[in-house]
């Protein structure tokens, strides 16, 4: 196997200083956050096993779970489909979109997982993410390099150079707030613009069929209320059984990522029937390896994961490196990413980064649902040498 | 590292010696043989031999960070060749055995025994240690690691001890998680016994200390070490992580990627140079080899140097 490749880009990132300050501030930032957040919520510890739970019992039953939740999306008056392939979610995106050319995006690891941007692009749409963040590395790239962090590696010269050319606008790069400004201006009209918007979901409720969506921008809302269709892409681990159990998903999620609250949680049922909302919901639920992993008794633990990012943010490696452990060619990054790569998508990328791991065990004491990376990890490169 | 050659490295080490680097079972023996104790009994003493590979461990990174230094592929045609002397007889890192530094890894063992011996514990220890196994497991590599794992249960079991006494945070792992599967034995680590009957010579230091990784998250336990440190008179600064949030070495992934290795140890080292205190604490000998390494001015004791 060989891990030349890997050893280069690791040691690369590692001497990126600008990278490497980022890093330091981001993680330190959240380290203090997430201890502020814990001596407020003592019983947040408790919290996070009882969502373990209920989503260990939802994973045994996950199919199921998923058909309950695509009749209760019907039901609502949605439509709801169930992808197995990344193609297949491709193919059924495509027909709601038909020859609608602007579409607004809400940041979506799932949707970047099946290369919905990319896909959109080629086939002419006019595609925006509109996570500020997420935006920047639409245009800028290489890859968005933390669950919640995504725009970490960038400086702000790099963004000041790229707003100047995308809006032909003076821009100054240390007046960051005005940068910010610009970009949010630029998107308001694409809100108005565009007739599909697509999010991700953090947890759906299967008995009401309500997909449940954190976030700090609004940029959310206002792409789900403003086009005429809304389309959610949601991967089938995160479908819980009820609104209830989706809610204290949501309390986790947010509280493991450092805040008391998020500034906005959407909880979204179904089209509305005035000229209000958009028109038809569109519900698309991925299997892409989870139904199969989710049988594995070492890889089925990974399916646990709310994506919370805290494990990146304490992971001694992904300190030094950030999002490049898991490779550019994953969309996926750190310990839980290349499992997630390795649930999702190239077992050779993932198996490769999988020797990157120090097996040190920070991340489970992170992890909300205290899932075992290092021994999923291992278990990746000893299925490594079998595979290759 | 390319992990072919890793692997070919590592098993023609086996073969010749049962042990990844060439330290043979006998030579792990050895640091015990001026000590009069017995071979056989119902507590054994088991070292797991990263101690005794200490040298070793400590030149082949050293090689490596070097060789990937000048490039990946210079690091494994480098690594090639010198696999391919292995078979033939020819061990450049032979020389260490002669050297004295070894001494001062061979010294933190005696010092475990002696402090065992002066707390009333009657123990024995073998003569041939086989090792604990850990780079099989953290590569992967399962064969070798459960015919390791056998190989240690064998020889527990011919001593006939009913308990373990460990020295290093990855021989308590293994024998608490994966010998199990093999044989009953309870196990634990040298400070659990120490702090119930030792009394520590008092020193006046003042130290920061590292928690190992896997004591603190596998074997619960973060207070012993303190509490010993402490009836040591040993004034405690603690970095911002620490115990269940302490901060990896990086040497777990030295041999494949031993450059970020080194800069994952200078972060570490970061955290534990701003309490201030000129001196760190570890009980681990990889955590000392990784820390040691990039240290500085800084000096960097093992437990068992501090409290015996």
């Amino acid at each position: 196997m060989n891990l030349r490749e890997v050893s280069s880009l690791l040691i690369e990132a590692s001497s990126n200083s600008f990278l490497r300050t980022s890093l330091d501030r981001a993680n330190l930032s959240y380290w203090e956050l997430r201890k502020s957040v814990f001596s407020k919520y003592p019983y947040l510890r408790e919290l996070a096993d009882r969502v373990r739970e209920v989503k260990e019992r939802s994973l045994e039953r996950m199919e199921e779970l998923t058909q309950i939740a695509m009749e209760s999306v019907e039901r609502n008056g949605g439509f709801a489909y169930l992808a197995r392939t990344p193609d297949e979610a491709r193919r059924i995106v495509d027909e709601i979109v038909g020859d609608s050319r602007i579409i607004v995006k809400g940041k979506s690891i799932t949707s970047d997982e099946v290369r919905l941007r990319e896909h959109l692009t080629s086939r002419g749409k006019e595609v925006y993410e509109t996570d500020l963040g997420e935006f920047l590395v639409q245009f800028i790239g290489p890859k968005s390099m933390h669950f919640i962090s995504v725009s970490i590696h960038l400086t702000r010269e790099r963004v000041a150079e790229f707003l100047r050319s995308f809006l032909g606008e003076e821009v100054d790069k240390d007046d960051i707030e005005s940068m910010v400004a610009l970009v949010r201006k630029f998107l308001r009209r694409k809100y108005f613009e565009a007739d599909i918007g697509i999010s991700g979901a953090n947890a759906f409720a299967a008995d009401e069929g309500c997909g449940f969506i954190i976030e700090n921008e609004s940029n959310v809302r206002l792409s789900i209320s403003l086009p005429r269709k809304h389309v959610i892409l949601v991967g089938m681990e995160k479908v819980l059984p009820t609104m209830l159990d989706a809610w204290r998903a949501v309390e986790v999620i947010t509280r493991y990522n450092g805040y008391k609250v998020s500034s906005y949680v959407n909880i979204v049922r179904g089209p509305q029937k005035d000229e209000f909302g958009p028109r038809e919901l569109h519900v698309i639920f991925l299997d892409n390896g989870r139904v199969e992993s989710s049988r594995d008794p070492i890889l089925g633990e990974a399916l646990l994961c709310l994506r919370c990012g805290a494990c990146q943010y304490l992971c001694p490696v992904f300190w030094i490196v950030g999002g490049y452990w898991g490779g550019l060619k994953s969309v996926y990054s750190g310990g839980i990413g290349v499992i997630w790569e390795y649930v999702t998508g190239s077992k050779d990328e993932a198996i490769k980064h999988s020797f990157a791991c120090l097996l040190c065990g920070r991340c489970k004491e992170a992890c909300p649902m205290q899932i075992d990376q290092q021994k999923i990890l291992r278990e990746i490169r000893k299925r490594g040498y079998s595979e290759y | 590292m390319e992990l072919e050659v890793l692997r070919e490295l590592l098993e023609s080490n086996i073969k010749r010696t049962s042990n990844p680097l060439g330290v043979s079972e006998r030579e792990c023996g050895k640091w015990a043989e001026d000590l009069d104790i017995p071979e056989r009994g119902e507590v054994l003493l088991y070292t797991g031999c990263l101690y005794q590979m200490a040298p070793q461990i400590e030149l082949f990174s050293d090689l490596l960070r070097r060789l990937e230094s000048i490039g990946p592929n210079f690091l494994d045609l480098s690594m090639k060749l010198y696999a391919s002397f292995l078979p033939m007889g020819i061990d450049v890192s032979a020389p260490i055995k002669l050297m004295k530094k070894k001494s001062r890894y061979l010294n933190i063992l005696k010092n475990i025994a002696y402090a065992l011996r002066e707390s009333g514990v009657k123990f024995a220890c073998l003569r041939e240690e086989p090792y604990n196994g850990v780079l099989y497991h953290d590569l992967g590599l399962d064969e070798l690691f459960e015919k390791q794992m056998m190989r240690i249960a064998e020889k527990i079991r011919e001593a006939g001890a009913k308990e373990v006494i460990t020295v290093d945070p990855h021989s308590t792992y293994m024998l608490k998680y994966h010998l199990t599967e093999y044989l009953d034995v309870e196990v634990f680590h040298y400070s659990e016994i120490l702090l119930k009957s030792y009394e520590p010579t008092r020193k006046g230091l003042e130290v920061t200390l590292h928690d190992p990784c896997y004591l603190a998250r596998w074997s619960d336990s973060t207070e012993q070490m303190r509490e010993l440190l402490r009836k040591a008179g040993v004034i405690l600064r603690e970095p911002e992580f620490s115990r269940k949030f302490t901060g990896c070495c990086g040497g777990p992934i030295e041999s494949i990627f031993p450059n970020l290795a080194s800069k994952i140890a200078e972060k570490r080292l970061e955290e534990l140079k701003s309490t201030g205190a000129d001196k760190i604490v570890v009980a681990c000998p990889i955590c000392l080899l990784n820390l040691k390494k990039v240290a500085g001015g800084l000096e960097v004791l093992d437990l068992a140097e501090v409290v015996v």
